[in-house]
């Protein structure tokens, strides 16, 4: 409770900094303040210090899941903005605008960690949307941005229809919009309404919306066009933090509300893994931008974090809560370094190592986690997944191909990190880091590896 | 309850909306004649092409209109319980008030109600 009205108050105050600070570097800041402020709440309110305690009637629900998601989000965009919080002075004018609306979609974030309520859900998910339209089309004079903001619009539109849709099927099916039903409830409903195609119909239209919101294929195809079109700042974090976040809500749902039902979605679920893990490997493969690769790369990201959804136990859920991290800050740490260069197609990385040996070197750590190979925090989380998904013992062949989809992806993040290395090339020699930039990156990616060799630095909060 | 409600509602769904056209058609006798075409009820005839641009400051301030519509749309139910409810009434509208008028004190400052 703390984390979600701080973060729309400090919204409000970003809001009203635009016009009542002159200097960048002063919002720039105050934004960075405002996080480490919400870090503290959050990090405060699990050990138990809650300041604000408003009663909603059982509505959201703080847990120990939800209270570390929200401190994975705070400390990914903690990391985000000292990296590339300078990079969106060139999208435009409003720059304390941006950073209000990124406290907005934190509000929302802590929203859909905590529901319990299907409209509360609704509420977090259209309130993490809303902000992400206006910053796909930030980049005003950019047709592309402005295209990409259209087609985000008109298809999140179209998938917040379906989510009402559902809610409304599982509202006439159970009753209340509460998730999770007492146990002695579940039972007189159980007995009035043996096989519910109702809350069948909803939970299949709440699936196909929640997978459109973390772009799972066949959900996907926005994707690639709005990450592509967005400004390359804003790509970064609704790469990230935002599909992790929706994800955790994800898994929430399909957790508490449609836990009974497993044997209804389990199938459904290895088939859009399957499809999306394909998808977007093959798709990634023949990408020529680099920007574009790293789109189809989170769809297919996204198929591993499917997994966890699949099996939905213990391990999955840890799984999840590692795979957020690694995949977030490999990628925010790969996003800042393509805003630095100009071109974003493979070429453009073309010699990069002889130019800036650190930036080649923390991208390569980066790729390699993104890639799953051991020793990083993306091979562990991959392994966890997988483990997850073996313990359900059914359906192996998904454990296989996601296997050997993997290895497909090997090929893609590769070509990078051959044209920093092996290609001669000068790309932008006139490219200027700062010196806090480079610790910054190498900071992450320590914290890749450490990840990678001691998860329990991260899992054990979930437990104490 | 079940599987036939579902399709009961999906049925009734088409046939409410096609019932409607097809019955309409029937019934209708068709004429043509140069005021059919007209809008209905939506103010004077136009003149000349109506495909122009509008100026983007009208949105604008249909926005910021928007605002205080919605705020007192929400008088209404407000004014028939305020009795009831009494200061604590007072207070959440104020606090609702507040909220609207810290948007519209954001609008103002950034200029959105100046017609450039």
């Amino acid at each position: 409770m703390n984390a979600l009205l701080l973060s729309a108050l400090w919204g409000v105050v970003m809001m009203f900094s635009s016009f009542l600070v002159k200097e960048k570097s002063a919002i720039r800041n105050m934004a960075v303040a405002g996080l480490v402020l919400l870090l503290l709440v959050n990090i405060l309110e699990m050990n138990g210090k809650v300041f604000f305690d408003i009663n909603t009637r059982g509505m959201i629900y703080f847990d120990r899941f939800s209270l570390l998601f929200n401190s994975i989000a705070f400390i990914s965009t903690f990391i985000y903005f000292i990296l590339s919080a300078k990079d969106m002075e060139k999208v435009g004018d409003n720059y304390a605008e941006y950073f209000a609306l990124i406290f907005f979609i934190l509000c929302g974030i802590t929203l859909v960690t905590s529901f319990k309520s299907l409209l509360i859900l609704f509420l977090g998910i259209e309130i993490i949307s809303i902000p992400l339209y206006i910053l796909t089309g930030s980049d005003k004079r950019n047709l592309k941005s402005n295209e990409a903001a259209l087609k985000y619009f008109l298809m999140g539109s179209f998938s917040t229809g379906l989510m009402l849709m559902g809610i409304a099927l599982i509202y006439g099916a159970k009753g209340t919009f509460m998730t999770f039903v007492p146990p002695a409830t579940v039972k007189e409903a159980a007995q009035a309404t043996p096989a519910s195609a109702l809350l069948i119909a909803g939970m299949i239209l709440l699936l196909f919306s929640m997978s459109f919101k973390v772009s799972a294929a066949p959900f996907h195809f926005w994707t690639p066009d709005v990450y592509d079109g967005a400004p390359s700042v804003f790509t970064s974090f609704m790469a990230t933090i935002v599909k992790a976040a929706v994800f955790a809500s994800f898994i929430r749902l399909f957790n508490d509300a449609f836990g009974a039902e497993k044997s209804q979605w389990q199938l459904l679920v290895a088939i859009i893994t399957a499809a999306t893990l394909f998808i977007g490997n093959i798709t990634a493969v023949f990408q020529q931008s680099v920007k574009r690769m790293l789109a189809y790369s989170s769809i297919s990201q996204a198929g591993f974090m499917l997994f966890a959804l699949y099996a939905m136990n213990g391990d999955g859920k840890e799984g999840l809560i590692l795979y957020a991290t690694a995949y977030s800050l490999a990628t925010i740490g790969v996003f800042a370094v393509l805003i630095k260069l100009k071109d974003f197609s493979f070429e453009g990385f073309n010699g990069l190592s002889k130019n800036q040996p650190i930036l080649a070197a923390t991208t390569t750590i980066f790729l390699l986690s993104l890639a799953g190979i051991p020793l990083t925090a993306g091979f562990l989380s991959k392994f966890y997944m997988l483990k997850a998904a073996m313990e359900t013992g059914q359906n192996l062949w998904l454990v296989i191909f996601a296997v050997l989809m993997a290895a497909v992806s090997v090929y893609y993040y590769f070509r990078v990190i051959q044209a920093m290395y092996f290609k001669d090339g000068d790309v932008s020699p006139d490219l200027t880091v700062s010196p806090a930039f480079k610790t910054i990156l190498v900071f992450l990616a320590v914290l890749v590896i450490l990840l990678g060799i001691f998860p329990g630095l991260l899992l054990n909060w979930y437990y104490f | 309850m079940g599987a036939s409600s579902l399709i009961v509602l999906m049925i009734a769904a088409v046939a409410f909306s096609g019932i409607a056209i097809l019955v309409s058609k029937l019934i209708v006798k068709a004429t043509k004649n140069k005021h059919k075409g007209q809008p209905y009820e939506c103010g004077v005839p136009t003149k000349g092409p109506n495909w122009v641009q509008f100026n983007v400051g009208y949105y604008l301030f249909a926005l910021i209109f928007l605002i205080f519509d919605v705020e007192l749309v929400f008088l209404y139910p407000w004014a028939v319980v305020v009795k009831k409810v009494g200061w604590l009434a007072l207070v959440e509208i104020v606090i609702f008030f507040f909220i609207l008028f810290m948007g519209f004190l954001y609008a103002h400052k950034k200029g959105a109600l100046k017609w450039v």
